[in-house]
């Protein structure tokens, strides 16, 4: 039995992982090998390429850098605190250390030894999958795949319960009668039949005297057993009822009572106050009610979109599809799909919201509502990249009409925008505070001033330009004359191919946020207001991202390609020499995309600013790993933009 | 009830009569002496280098935990300790012993057998493990004048006269350092040198329970401290830390 003092240390290591994955067992092996180490202030631990020792660390108090020289620089890669486990070469690789350890302040490590851990690494999936992760500090070369972060952090998860249903959204949808209909044994068909008439349903429970259910009746067995029997109305229901019932309690899992249901050809599923048929009658849950509950799946909400006219019933499925999105997000579900189908969501209400402006505004306008127009999202919308309902960013081309007559289009256009925009605002979207929407009559043109606005950004590019590019480079086409919007991405790279200097434009503004790299500590934090302390996920990690993917698909003349992650995988398959990193960017924004729109839906904000002390050691070592393509990308663009000798 | 002297401070003139000798009347004459405290004595012909440094030392840091404040009268219930070699305390050299004690005090122990599960030792067991544990390491206890003497009361039947070993206290050192080697500790706060502000004046976490391997951890982790700063102010080898 373990000592006090093995207790100890078992203790503050199971705070971590990856021991937070042992057994009490193996901890305790673990724990019972450790040694504790004293570094001061300013002493080493180890040196660059010095042999791996026979342990890795964990820092139990204090603070160690690890640093890495080159030439005469000394650099700090990563700050370590309590917690932190480092120097795992020794553990992977016998490697030489490719990085100093250096404590900042007198500090306390654990040394682990490495033959303690070398069954475990073999015999634990997690542990081997932290360290294959690169979640250990200075992992460096490690650290590069970073599928096996985002495979650890599945692994990590609790299994949900239900991952294999996944078009099911969880209970809290499920509605079931708990007003059943009973009757007493012994009771004539006549008379239960009445009884079910009375009441409107198609099934009877019959009980015993303590409301125990002893069997059910429902209207097919009226049919096959009563009516094709030709049997007297007179027969006790007795001899008719299904006996015995299968029973559940009503806080079941979903898939429990679901798969209940299927395996046993249940149309009817009852409740009991402990689940077994020994205990009284508390409810009924029938297939039909299973299948309302399943209306949570997209195919069933798009469908519902598309049957409906109605305002308010499009925000109650707006609102569904936000169930929908908090399910996917627990259960791991690929960005990609979920972002598709969110965007699908979206897509139909704008296009729905469109039909409904036009239809009640045409009749009005005869020769207005003619003219040809496309509706298009711009920014993350443009991008099918916004999973909560954050900023509207659109606005609408509509073709060239002869002078006299642009008034009354764009007045008309402007009627339909105000209404589109209404419409979306009622079903829980925010409003561009920029407004950057199509009911501003800046973003509501005719082809033709959208080419000339597009033009004069690409050939005096100033700040504000660059902003709007930023937006208005993600445009898609939503609804109407597609065409329209084709024509305008033609002109944009027309106008691009001779104006190299744009690029460089964009270049630079794609490198206004260097990412916090490897100051988990000092994660950069606003400084001031409401968002104090807390770390901006979308300006630090994912603008810079969207603003790379833009800029190296623009330079490569790519048309129809939006979306962040598969623009990176598109560049991973145009840049073969950047392969690996293209696709690294890809699933670091995925990453960045699900914490955002998890933190949104917990907070019920945009997920904008994250705590970082909120986050679990695990996601923060995952969002350092997300940073790491960050600064790599941006340092090929500072040469292959020479943005070095490109003064503002 | 069972007495960790950490919490108390009204014994500290028990440690001074111990250390005078004051009990040594109490002491009956002749007692055969096992064979293991020939032993144990017999390692003691060499001594260790005063140039020797510090991190070629070997520690052992421990604590008592006792029926009472009176090694007249009271026994060691728990022995912790821990060893500390070249600033690194290897956690598999941790001891955690119960003792068995005499009738007379068994409501003391009461508590214990509740908490503890670990079965009490034989004395004569304990004595044995006890000195082969320690060997000729140094000593290190906080306030361990009381612990020397609760544990030679315990090895007094098997014919030890007097522990051997060199005697290092983190509480001295700790004034040695922070105050200078004229320090009178009547002139200081009240608890200022006690563990537990130690502890917390060094960086160190404190358990909320206290128990004689605990505290011995924690000690240890003192020492590792001390001895760093030792070494910044000169004090880098066995001679100048036993002064």
């Amino acid at each position: 039995m373990a000592n006090v003092i093995v207790n100890r240390v078992k203790e503050f290591l199971k705070r971590f992982p990856p021991f937070s994955f042992l057994n009490d067992d193996a901890l305790t092996l673990v724990a019972e090998q450790v040694e504790v180490r004293f570094i001061a202030k300013d002493e080493f631990l180890f040196l660059q390429g010095d042999p791996a020792q026979k342990f890795f660390f964990v820092l139990k108090e204090g603070t160690v850098h690890l640093t890495e020289k080159e030439k005469e620089e000394v650099q700090v890669m990563e700050v370590c605190d309590e917690g932190d486990v480092f120097g795992v070469l020794a553990l992977l690789g016998r490697r030489p250390y490719i990085l100093n350890a250096q404590a900042k302040e007198d500090s306390l490590i654990y040394a682990i030894p490495v033959a303690a851990f070398e069954k475990i690494l073999q015999e634990n999936s997690r542990v081997a999958l932290y360290f294959a992760a690169g979640f250990a500090s200075g992992q460096v070369v490690v650290r590069t795949d970073l599928s096996q972060s985002q495979k650890a952090r599945t692994t990590f998860k609790e299994v949900s319960k239900d991952a294999g249903l996944l078009i099911f959204t969880g209970q809290s949808d499920l509605n079931y009668s708990s007003q059943v209909l009973t009757c007493a044994q012994g009771t004539s068909i006549q008379e239960a039949v009445v009884a079910m008439a009375e009441k409107g349903v198609g099934s009877i429970v019959i009980t015993n005297l303590k409301q125990h259910p002893i069997g059910i009746l429902t209207d097919k067995d009226l049919r096959n057993r009563l009516i094709a029997k030709n049997k007297n109305y007179d027969t006790p229901i007795d001899e008719l009822m299904t006996s015995p019932v299968i029973t559940k309690k009503k806080d079941a899992a979903f898939s429990d009572l679901y798969l209940t249901m299927i395996k046993n050809r249940l149309h009817h599923l009852i409740f009991t106050e402990d689940g077994s048929p020994d205990s009284p009658v508390t409810g009924i849950l029938s297939d039909h009610d299973i299948l309302l509950s399943q209306g949570n799946s997209p195919a069933v909400l798009i469908n519902a979109l598309l049957n409906t006219w109605d305002l308010s019933e499009m925000a109650k499925i707006r609102e569904r599809a936000e169930h929908l999105l908090r399910y996917y997000l627990e259960n791991e579900v690929s960005m990609d799909f979920v972002a598709n189908i969110i965007s699908e969501i979206n897509d139909t209400i704008i296009r729905r919201a469109v039909q409904m402006a036009c239809k009640k505004h045409e009749a009005a306008h005869p020769e207005a509502s003619k003219v040809k127009f496309c509706f298009m999202s711009l920014g993350s919308e443009g991008r099918e990249e916004q999973l909560l309902r954050t900023d509207l960013d659109n606005a609408i081309v509509f073709e060239d009409v002869p002078k006299e007559k642009l008034e009354s289009t764009q007045a008309y256009m402007l009627l339909i925008a105000s209404d589109v925009i209404e419409t979306l605002l009622a079903c829980g979207f925010e409003a561009c505070p920029a407004e950057i929407m199509a009911n501003n009559p800046k973003w509501c043109q005719p082809l033709s001033s959208w080419k000339e606005l597009f033009s004069d950004w690409i050939h005096s590019p100033n700040q504000e330009a660059l902003m709007n590019a930023t937006i208005f480079f993600d445009f898609r086409p939503i609804i109407g004359h597609k065409v329209l919007a084709e024509e305008l991405s033609e002109h944009i790279y027309n106008e691009i191919a001779g104006k190299s200097i744009f690029l460089n434009f964009l270049a630079k503004n794609a490198l206004l946020n260097p990412p916090p790299l490897g100051f988990f500590r000092n994660f950069i934090v606003e400084k001031s207001g409401e968002q104090k302390d807390k770390f901006d996920i979308k300006l630090r990690a994912m603008m810079p991202l969207a603003d790379i993917a833009r800029l190296l698909i623009l330079s490569h003349r790519l048309i129809g390609i939006n979306n962040t992650f598969k623009r990176f995988e598109k560049l991973a398959d145009i840049e073969p020499n950047y392969r690996e990193l293209m696709l690294e960017a890809g699933k670091a924004y995925e990453i960045l995309m699900r914490m955002r729109a998890t933190e949104g839906l917990q907070e019920g904000n945009s997920g904008r600013y994250i705590q970082p002390e909120k986050l679990g050691k695990l996601q923060r070592q995952l969002l350092k790993n997300a940073f790491a393509p960050i600064d790599e990308l941006q340092k090929i663009i500072r040469v292959r933009f020479q943005l070095d000798y490109f003064g503002s | 009830m069972s007495y960790k002297k950490s919490f108390e401070s009204g014994f500290s003139w028990i440690i001074s009569a111990v250390d005078m000798g004051l009990f040594d009347f109490l002491r009956p004459k002749q007692i055969p002496k096992a064979a293991f405290i020939a032993d144990y004595e017999a390692l003691f012909e060499k001594k260790i280098a005063a140039v020797r440094p510090i991190s070629q030392l070997t520690f052992i840091i421990l604590d008592t935990e006792t029926t009472g404040l009176d090694p007249k009268k009271d026994y060691i219930i728990s022995f912790g300790a821990i060893k500390l070699q070249q600033f690194t305390i290897p956690i598999s050299s941790s001891k955690e012993w119960y003792l068995k004690v005499p009738i007379a005090n068994a409501e003391a122990i009461q508590v214990h057998e509740i908490i503890h599960t670990l079965s009490p030792m034989r004395l004569e067991d304990f004595a044995q493990q006890f000195l082969k544990y320690v060997g000729t390491d140094i000593l290190v206890g906080h306030h361990v004048g009381f612990d020397l003497a609760m544990l030679e009361k315990a090895l007094r039947p098997f014919g030890l006269k007097k522990l051997l070993n060199p005697v290092l206290d983190t509480q001295y050192l700790a004034m040695r350092l922070e105050k200078g080697p004229h320090f009178d500790s009547s002139m200081g706060k009240p608890g200022e040198f006690a563990l537990d502000s130690l502890c917390k004046r060094y960086g160190i976490e404190l358990d909320d329970r206290h128990t004689a391997a605990g505290d011995a951890f924690l000690t240890a982790q003192l020492l590792m401290k001390l001895l760093k700063l030792a070494e910044k102010k000169g004090i880098n080898d066995y001679g100048t830390l036993m002064r």
